[in-house]
This record gives structure tokens, sequence and C-alpha cells, in this order.
């Protein structure tokens, strides 16, 4: 590995956990939303495919233990992987421990990257021979991701039917545009319909405003009032083995590990159902929370980490709701990455080992060191002085922006259209997994159907 | 603090004049969502369209836009949050 390569990757990894440490604690921001598009401005502007790596895998972890950071300081989730561990943060609270929150969490964290990292990369290993007759079903096996993910989701025959009418709404908007030759025949616009999809729940809201009827009932008078937990902070630093109990450790070990096979499954969903059902027997309030709490950070970074590593690294398509979500630009990002030219083809073995150590090892370390240590004034910093409305702005001009250089003018209307759309199947409880699913196989499923 | 002093200071979290809205699960107003919109949207596509036109180029200034927008915003628009601390158990 020559010098300067590494001295980049360093520097990503840095960037990546700096930028993400403040990003993850912005309360109620979507994951896929603020990863996915950073990591494709990087894809697009040519930066080296192994820097690009190491910048997203040391964004996912550092935005994965900040994200729970507000839940432990003030009781609200920083985005959507957070929110299951709210109500047992809010039971330490009760009890006097909202110390205990944050340790618990960081130390859940470290133990979930130790455990998931190693399966990860064996598991990977173990699929590689099966990527060669993956490579030739790709497209049946998207499609049969999305069914699968559908029957899954909240409401499961709504999120069936909508397959196809959706397919139709995408594959429509492509032949549209290469009637009007706003983009060559056969290449299928990509970027910004996932942006629109992910951007979806948004565009809803922003449409309510202009309802009058909506309207009223949306609009309140009052500000958003956030209570913070008197913690004290420690001074020295924590071994992470120590915090936790021994049953804590084992438990969390246990899930993430379980939670690394499941990759495939929706990282929220996994962190969910295992984090509760592990929880569950415990019957002491303090420790049931703690042991939840510790269990859902650890499997929340290893759902990450696993459902990044083991589709890069063994199949080279996205299956997993992870690959799907924040890490899509490192599968699909034309005209850079393609399904059949992306991180997968272009990186080795070593390569995927390099990244990892230097992404995860400096995110881990530095997420750490400054959460046990600062965790209180970084929320504040961020409440005080980082206005929602700026967040907005930023992600809704560069979905303007990537909208306009995949396809023109005429494009910000599409990818409204598709926001639109997206945002009621959100609301409706489709997934966002489902309707990604859907926007890669949708040629394969109207040229089926034609 | 006399009584009618005490009337006259207005409860800072409730401001009938002023549209607040929960997007995203935090509350802005819509007068500065709006123009922190147009802002945003201002200053990324036109730093696009300022730059030369050899690629990567325009995609990076849009970039610089889109943060400069934000920047420019965080300084003009401020946050919709009250802070307040409280003990543990209660």
């Amino acid at each position: 590995m020559d010098l300067t390569l590494l001295i980049s990757m360093i520097a990503a990894a840095l960037i990546g956990t700096a930028l993400y440490t403040i990003i993850g604690i912005v309360p109620g921001t979507d994951e896929t939303a603020v990863i996915a598009p950073i990591t494709l401005a990087l894809v697009l502007a040519g930066i080296e495919p192994i820097v690009v790596l190491t910048f997203y895998l040391s964004a996912i972890i550092a935005h994965k233990l900040t994200d729970s950071v507000p839940v432990a300081v003030a009781g609200i989730p920083g985005g959507v992987m957070a929110t299951p561990m709210v109500e047992h943060a809010l039971v330490l609270k009760r009890y006097g421990e909202s110390d205990t929150s944050i340790r618990k969490m960081v130390s859940g964290s470290v133990i979930g990257t130790l455990v998931s990292v190693p399966i990860s990369l064996l598991l990977a290993s173990a699929l590689i021979p099966v990527s060669d007759v993956i490579k030739d079903y790709a497209n049946p096996l998207l499609f049969a991701g999305a069914v699968l993910l559908a029957l899954l989701s909240k409401n499961r025959w709504l999120a069936l039917i909508i397959i196809i009418p959706f397919a139709l709404l995408i594959q429509g908007l492509r032949s549209l545009y290469w009637s009007l030759n706003i983009v060559p025949e056969g290449t299928n616009v990509f970027i910004s319909f996932f942006l629109g999809i992910t951007i979806g729940p948004v565009i809803i809201t922003l449409f309510d405003l202009l309802n009058k009827e909506k309207r009223t009932s949306l609009v309140r008078n009052r500000k958003n009032t956030i209570v913070f937990n008197e913690t004290k902070q420690d001074k020295g630093f924590p071994n992470p083995f120590k915090i936790l109990s021994p049953k804590e450790i084992g438990l969390s070990s246990l899930a993430s590990a379980i939670g690394s096979f499941t990759f495939i499954l929706s990282a929220v969903g996994t962190t969910t159902l295992i984090g509760e059902l592990f929880s569950n027997r415990e019957k002491d309030p303090v420790k049931k929370s703690s042991l939840a709490i510790a269990c859902m950070e650890a499997l929340a970074n290893a759902t990450y980490i696993s459902g990044s590593l083991i589709p890069l690294i063994a199949l080279g398509i996205p299956l997993s709701s992870v690959a799907l979500g924040p890490a899509n630009a490192l599968f699909n990002a034309p005209p850079v990455f393609t399904l059949e030219h992306n991180l997968h083809h272009i990186l080795s073995m070593g390569d995927f080992l390099w990244a990892t150590l230097i992404g995860i090892g400096i995110s881990l370390v530095l997420t750490y060191f400054v959460i046990v240590r600062y965790s209180k004034q970084i929320c504040t910093f961020v409440f005080k002085w980082i206005p929602h409305e700026a967040i907005l702005g930023l992600f809704l001009g560069l979905v303007l922006l990537l909208a306009f250089m995949d396809a023109g003018w005429m494009n910000i209307g599409g990818v409204l259209l598709i926001g639109l759309v997206a945002g009621v199947l959100h609301r409706w409880g489709v997934n966002f997994g489902v309707q990604f699913m859907v926007l890669y196989s949708a040629p394969w499923i109207i040229s089926i159907l034609a | 603090m006399s009584k009618i002093e005490k009337n006259l200071i207005i409860d800072p979290d409730i401001d009938e004049a002023v549209e607040y809205v929960e997007v995203w699960e935090d509350v802005v107003s819509i007068k500065d969502l709006v123009l922190s919109l147009i802002i945003c949207s201002i200053t990324t596509l036109g730093a696009y369209f300022i730059a030369p036109n050899e690629p990567p180029k325009p995609l990076f200034f849009g970039l610089f836009g889109a943060i400069l927008g934000f920047a420019i915003c965080s300084i003009l628009i401020k946050p919709k949050r009250i802070l307040e601390s409280a003990k543990d158990g209660k």
C-alpha cells in the first residue's frame, strides 16, 4: 500500500467521523438520507474507491453511535435506528441512571463492532463462491428480495400490490426521458430516483403544508422543548469490558453474532426484535433496560457492518437493507459504479481489510473518546446552533443538484413525483427496502411483463 | 417584580405570530424553512452553473454551494429548540 493512499484513507476516516458525529446527533435524520448522498457525491467526484469505502465505514460507525447519544442525554432519538432505545433510556432516567445509558451504549457499540467485523469477513469469504451463481440471477434475486421485504413489512398486502405500479412509474419516467432525448436510450436514470425515494417522507410533509386542510392540523405555536438530563462526565477512559456486566457482554456478543448472520433483513427490525427478545427475560427494570441498551447498540453496529461488508465483499449486488440504503452508492452510481463494475469487482480482499481496519478502527476509537468525555457539550452545540431548517435545505439542495445533473430541469419534476409517491408509500408502511429493491429490478419486472 | 411587569412578559415558548411545524421529527418555522430552501437551492445550482464545464468540477462546485447555503442558513436562522435541564428521577 503506498503512502499517499494510506494518508488519504486516514484523512477520509477522520472527516467521516467528524462529520457524522455531528449529523448523528441532529434529531430525526434518517441514515440513508444523510449517508447515501454524500457517499454518492464522493463516488461521482472520482475519489479512489478504497478511500470512499474507508469514509463510508467511518461514517456508519460514527453515525450509529452518536445517533443514540441524544437518547441518553435528552430522551429523543438522533435517528431511526435509535428509536427502539428511547423507552429503555427513559426507564434508566427515572431511576436516576442516565449516566449508565451513555456508558452502556458506547460499550455495546465496541462489542458489536469487535464481534461483527470478524464474523462478517468470515461469512463473506465463505459466500464468495456463491457470487458466481448470484451474478446470473441478480435481477430475479432483487425482485425476490422486494417480495420478501414486502411480506415482512407492516402492511404486507399493500406493499406487495404496490411493487408493479411503482416499477411502472420508474420505467415510465425513464422511457419518457428516452423518447424526449433527454438521456440516451438504455441509460437508466438511477441516482436521482434513489434520492427521491429517500427524501420522500420530507417531500410529502412539505406538500401537506400547501394543503390547507392538512396544514391547520400540522401547525402549532410551540417550539421544541428538549430536557437535558444532568449527568456526570467521566474523567478517565473507562474500559468498555468493565462497564458491562458479564451477562451483558455475553448477550450483546451473541446478539451481534445473530445480527451479522441476518444481514439481509431490515437493520431496525433486527435491532428491535433481538434486542427486546434478549432483554425480556430480565425482571429488574434497571438491569433490563441497561441490558436492552447494550444489546441494541451492539446490534445496530453489527447489522450495519455486516449489511455493508458481506454484500460488498461476497455478492457485488446490494442484497441487504443496509446495502440498498446508506451503502447504495458503493454498488450503483452510474457512470462510475454499476452492478457489473463496483467495489466488489474493483477491490481485493486485502483492500477491504485495510479499509475496514482504518475506517472502523479510527472511527470507533475517536467516537468512544469523544462521547465518553463530551457527549453533553456536543449535544448542546448541535441543538443550540444547527437549525433544522438548514439541514433540510442542505439535503433538498443536494437532491435538486443531482436531479438536474441526471436528466435536466424536467427531472426535478420527475424526482418530485417519485418522492411524493415514495412518501405516501412510506407513510402507508411500505419500507424503504421494498422501494429500493423495486427501483433496482424495475427494468427486469417490466421486461418480463411486456 | 410587580404584577403588571409580570403580565407583560410573554411566555417565550408560545409565539402566536409564528407558525411552527414538525418535519423529520423536529420543529421548524414555515417562514424560515421556505427561506432556507430558497437559499440552498440558489447557492447549490448557482455554484453548479458558474463552474467551468469540465467534469467533475460542476459537481464539486455544486457541493460547495450546498455547504455554503447550509452555512448561511445556520447563521441566519435560529434553531427552534428550547433547552432545559432536569435532575434524574423526575
